[in-house]
């Protein structure tokens, strides 16, 4: 009855989670990406809060992973290559890049729940959370560009700048 | 686990929209046949948008991560009920 209950309440919660994204786009366009960009930020420092620093993105993407899966998120991800790339890190004028594919995806879930498109404002909540955690870890500003949102998986391009 | 995809030769009609949908570039048209083939399954990343983008469905993943509706996943509700 007990995992009823919370299976009702989580059910509920993610419909909630849909629906306040679903507004908040409605009412102030695209803010609303700020707001939880925003709030990703705070978590990602929050969660990442003492662990080590590192200037390899490999290992930072690893304690970040970490952090998630303590904290019970599931936000899961694995770094990613082609067949013709050489190498999962690559170098651009931007910065250092890595693909990452993120499959079991509560934000994902939480917008099919409710019936909601993907790529808005609630996805941004994870860009946030990495550029938070790596400004904690690595100490450089990062994004987290969207280059497919799937039904199955979503694949991601994060850029680390480089230090200034 | 390894992953493998399948074009039903005889469904597909060549409209090409995996190919256009696929990040990862798995599928290539084969021009003779004009069909579309998969032409580097080690690339897939299991998004199955081809999948359900096929307008003739066919197109098919085996052995590939589909992800927990964890909603529906006792085990999975109380790990997240802590955020209830």
């Amino acid at each position: 009855m007990e995992t009823t209950n919370q299976r009702r309440a989580l059910q509920d919660a993610m419909v909630f989670l849909g629906a306040i994204a679903s507004g908040t786009e409605q009412a102030i366009g695209e803010s609303a990406n700020n707001i939880s960009y925003l709030a990703g930020v705070n978590l990602g420092k929050k969660l990442s809060d003492g662990v080590a620093r590192t200037d390899d993105i490999q290992q930072a993407l690893d304690s970040t992973r970490e952090v998630l899966e303590k904290n019970d998120y599931l936000w899961l991800f694995e770094p990613f290559k082609t067949h013709d790339q050489e190498s999962v890190v690559q170098e651009s004028e931007e910065g250092t890049q890595v693909m990452l594919v993120f499959r079991d995806c509560m934000i994902r879930q939480s917008l099919f729940r409710f019936g909601h498109i993907q790529k808005g404002s609630l996805c941004n909540m994870m860009y946030g959370f990495f550029a938070g955690a790596l400004q904690n870890i690595m100490g450089r500003e990062s994004s987290l560009e969207i280059v497919h949102a799937g039904e199955n998986a979503c694949y991601k391009k994060l850029t680390v700048r480089r230090a200034p | 686990m390894s992953l493998e995809i399948n074009v039903h030769e005889q469904s597909c009609r060549g409209c090409e929209l995996c190919i256009d949908i696929c990040p990862t570039k798995v599928f290539e048209l084969d021009e003779d046949k004009r069909l579309c083939v998969v032409k580097h399954a080690e690339d897939c990343i299991a998004c199955l948008s081809c999948a359900y983008i096929c307008p003739s469905n066919a197109i098919s993943h085996t052995d590939y991560h589909a992800v927990k509706n964890f909603y529906r996943d006792a085990e999975f509700c109380q790990r997240m009920g802590k955020f209830l």
